[in-house]
């Protein structure tokens, strides 16, 4: 197979991920739970992980490290935190349904949409600085689109953010060992992430991270401290972390982040620019495929489409051919919307520190034999915008 | 009974970060779930340290901006006595 999803998810982990949360599952119990050798061991384990997201995202206190189900859990989290019924915020154009509907099921939610064009980021601060005053309750942006692989100009949003005193929440789900991501530096209220991407955990696990602003917590229930109160604990990370903790996804998590730290993100970073240089490089040699690529402002997501050809059927072509791309609308219609995808989805190939030279060739072949078939490939000229 | 200090800690993330200091600073602290008698709220965990090493264990966590809010001398007829602080 040819994988190319890892946007979805990294489905190639390094081994030590599949071997510790064997560990976990024979030898682990809860964290928290008990004074017994396996529950004190499973403590240890939960507290290295936090110690090493803190390393990694700048982040002084592990008891800020808070585990989730996902990204999605992590937002619902930190929306629901800070935005009530009636609330004003500000989102990109770009931002993924974790985000948006979310914002939807809040009644009388006021949402102002920052529709900059894309790989344009000194746009979207522009629009930002426009938009942004004290009466908005929060901010809320996707680092990197999971469409279109755009780097937002976050580090400068934050500031804005910071100086207009309005929280901010980063959906890292992209970010995450893709961009330097630092809590603290970026001052921002929360940094939700998934485990399970550019974290090479595996999947249903994730992290968020706490800045100063009080939390509301989504689930309710045990957390093994303070039981005899019928509130949730007032502090972190137990607020936030009602119920029996994944300790095998915590422990895969954990030798995901050993491994970007052996391997290093500035390698990972690299590597991966090298590949979606080779990947979009050949996509704008195949007549009538519409890239969208930048060189500065683009992880290593590249999506495509074939006008005339459904992205959808495509994506089924490559499908069968044992090639793995998403198609369709990624679940962010709203950044289709403002790219002016909606009608037509687009193919994404995604990349990741496992994606070889020899499977972009090849993916790069099967793609050119797939339009070229019938109901495809008689369109001239291939477009780039960057 | 050998006579312990707890320094009890509402969640186990804080006791662990409490361990981790003191561990910086030398002192040897083990984790344990605090003792009923000393667990105002219910379940809690504690860093439990040898009795002769309370002084520099404080020293350690304020200078860590850790501030213990109750620590118990576990004495040696068994019976727990809170430290003033």
């Amino acid at each position: 197979m040819i994988y190319l999803d890892n946007a979805a998810t990294t489905l190639r982990k390094p081994p030590e991920v599949g071997e510790a949360m064997h560990r976990a599952v024979t030898q682990y119990s809860s964290p928290g739970r008990g004074g017994y050798a396996a529950a004190l061991a499973a403590g240890e384990l939960a507290f290295r992980c936090r110690e090493q997201a803190c390393e990694l995202f700048g982040v002084s206190d592990p008891a800020r490290v808070v585990f989730t189900a996902s990204a999605t859990h992590g937002l619902n989290i930190a929306i629901r935190s800070l935005v009530k019924p009636g609330s004003r915020v500000v989102i990109s154009g770009y931002e993924h349904n974790a985000v948006t509907r979310t914002l939807e099921s809040i009644p009388g939610v006021e949402a102002t949409v920052l529709a900059g064009a894309l790989f344009r980021p000194e746009e979207m601060v522009s629009l930002l600085e426009q938009t942004l005053d004290s009466s908005y309750d929060a901010v809320i942006l996707c680092y990197v689109s999971n469409v279109f692989g755009y780097i937002l100009p976050v580090e400068a949003m934050a500031a804005v953010c910071r100086a207009r005193g309005v929280p901010l929440i980063v959906d890292a789900a992209q970010a995450a060992g893709a961009c330097p991501v630092a809590l603290e530096e970026l001052g921002a209220a929360f940094v939700a992430m998934p485990g399970h991407k550019g974290l090479y955990g595996p999947q249903g696990i994730g992290l968020l991270l706490c800045g100063e602003a009080p939390t509301v917590p989504l689930l309710t229930g045990g957390t093994g401290s303070e039981s005899l109160l019928q509130q949730m604990p007032d502090f972190l990370p137990d607020r936030l972390e009602a119920g029996t903790h994944n300790m095998p996804g915590i422990a895969g998590l954990s030798a995901g982040l050993d491994y970007l730290r052996r391997v290093g993100i500035d390698h990972i970073l690299w590597w991966e620019e090298q590949r979606k240089a080779q990947l979009v490089n050949g996509l704008m040699s195949i007549p009538g495929v519409t890239v969208y690529a930048s060189e500065t402002a683009q992880a290593g997501v590249v999506s495509f489409r074939v006008p005339g050809l459904d992205s959808e059927v495509l994506g089924n072509r490559l499908a069968r051919r044992d090639v793995a791309v998403r198609a369709g609308l990624h679940c962010a219609p709203l950044a289709h919307e403002t790219v002016g995808t909606l009608e037509t989805g687009t193919v994404r190939a995604s990349l990741s520190a496992f994606t070889t030279e020899e499977e972009i060739r090849r993916f790069l072949g099967i793609l050119r034999t797939e339009i070229a078939r019938p109901s495809g490939g008689k369109f001239p000229g291939a477009a780039v915008f960057s | 009974m050998i006579p312990y200090y707890y320094i009890v800690s509402r969640s186990l993330t804080y006791a662990q970060r409490t361990q981790a200091v003191l561990q910086r600073a030398g002192i040897y602290g083990t984790i344990v779930r605090s003792p009923g008698e000393i667990s105002a709220t219910g379940c809690s965990h504690s860093v439990r340290i040898a009795a002769n090493r309370l002084q520099p264990a404080l020293v350690a966590l304020n200078r860590s901006g850790l501030s213990p809010t109750r620590i118990y001398l576990s004495r040696e007829d068994g019976e727990f006595q809170e430290v003033s602080l």
